[in-house]
């Protein structure tokens, strides 16, 4: 139990001081993204020459991403401050958002999943023609 | 004493509506909606201000940076995916993000928005941290961002699913990217659970987005306005 503990305090620590690093990389070389995307590619690539392992942040990383939607909740509360808008512009401002936020995600998904099954699809072909 | 009320009070709401999402699964029991809809009314209730609650909020929410870059781990797992789809994703991510930003902006053209409401909405698909970024350089309303981008990712995690279900989206990488691309961290967080790609690919779509995104603004808001 306290081995457990101790293991995933280390691995949040891990975890914790990518994030900063990330965070630090962007202010220092003025790069153009936010320093949560530097520190997804920093650890991605600490990952992928081999420095960091898998198993040494996978316990703190798969509790952070199950609980990942609690971390948006407190932010979400900050709509409380909104009221006065949501009264005299609540419904367009809704209208608004929800029909460009389906059209967004039915263009996304339906170009990716053409590509995808087109890139599929060229593959069988070729593998006919070689029969 | 307001802190630990409000930690307490996030918490237990919190682990509620898990309960519940997972018992009644639903686009109401989607469990960032719920839980700000209940704890928003018990703030209310109980005479506690947003201001009060922000001290709270700042520490319950510092994990949030660590728990982003969590998300590297299923994109290691499933890197050659991301290889051997490489041009799908680019092309869905560059086709959401221009439909959605210019089916918003005709909108609100529509509805005769003013020019803060509809400058705004160009950045609502842009994970929080990056869209306040933005919206300082484009001189936007920044609370008005955050609150375009919430409810966006909201409505992403709540109908997102549902929507790719009924159109027959349903390659795991090309549903992931949708649900990133659009509904950013929010989204990402109701992906993950559907499975292990479509939480990775939304995650890595939800940064490539954010860039992207700050990259055509600068060409995009002329064209706009």
């Amino acid at each position: 139990m306290i081995r457990t503990m101790g293991k995933f305090s280390i691995q949040m620590l891990i975890l914790i001081g990518i994030y900063q690093i990330g965070n630090l990389t962007v202010r220092i070389f003025h790069l153009p993204i936010p320093g949560n995307v530097s520190g997804i590619i920093i650890l991605f690539f600490l990952l992928w020459i081999g420095i960091i392992k898998i198993d040494h942040i996978e316990m703190a990383a798969g509790w952070l991403l199950k609980h990942l939607s609690f971390f948006f909740i407190p932010i979400s509360v900050g709509l409380m401050t909104l009221g006065p808008v949501f009264v005299t512009k609540g419904v367009s401002f809704l209208l608004v958002l929800i029909v460009s936020a389906f059209i967004g995600l039915l263009s996304a998904g339906k170009a990716t999943q053409a590509v995808i099954m087109k890139k599929e699809k060229e593959k069988v072909n070729y593998h006919d023609h070689a029969l | 004493m307001i802190t630990l009320y409000s930690i307490l009070l996030t918490m237990s709401v919190y682990y509620f509506a898990r309960f519940l999402a997972a018992k009644y699964s639903s686009p109401l029991t989607s469990p960032v909606f719920i839980s700000t809809v209940i704890i928003i009314i018990f703030l209310v209730m109980s005479n506690v201000s947003y201001d009060e609650y922000i001290p709270a909020k700042n520490i319950m929410t510092y994990l949030l940076g660590p728990a982003t870059i969590a998300l590297a781990v299923p994109i290691y797992k499933n890197r050659l995916m991301f290889a051997k789809y490489f041009v799908a994703a680019i092309m869905g991510l560059s086709i959401g993000i221009i439909t959605t930003i210019t089916s918003a902006i005709l909108l609100a053209k529509c509805f005769q928005f003013s020019k803060d409401f509809t400058l705004a909405l160009t950045v609502k698909s842009v994970t929080v941290p990056v869209a306040t970024e933005i919206g300082k350089i484009i001189h936007g309303n920044i609370s008005l961002i955050v609150a375009y981008v919430i409810i966006t990712g909201m409505i992403g995690a709540m109908f997102g699913a549902k929507l790719l279900n009924m159109f027959k989206v349903d390659h795991p990488f090309a549903r992931g990217l949708s649900i990133g691309t659009i509904a950013h961290g929010i989204g990402t967080a109701e992906a993950v659970k559907e499975g292990e790609i479509q939480g990775a690919v939304a995650g890595a779509a939800m940064g490539i987005a954010a860039v992207f995104t700050s990259f055509i603004i600068p060409y995009l808001i002329p064209l706009m306005f």
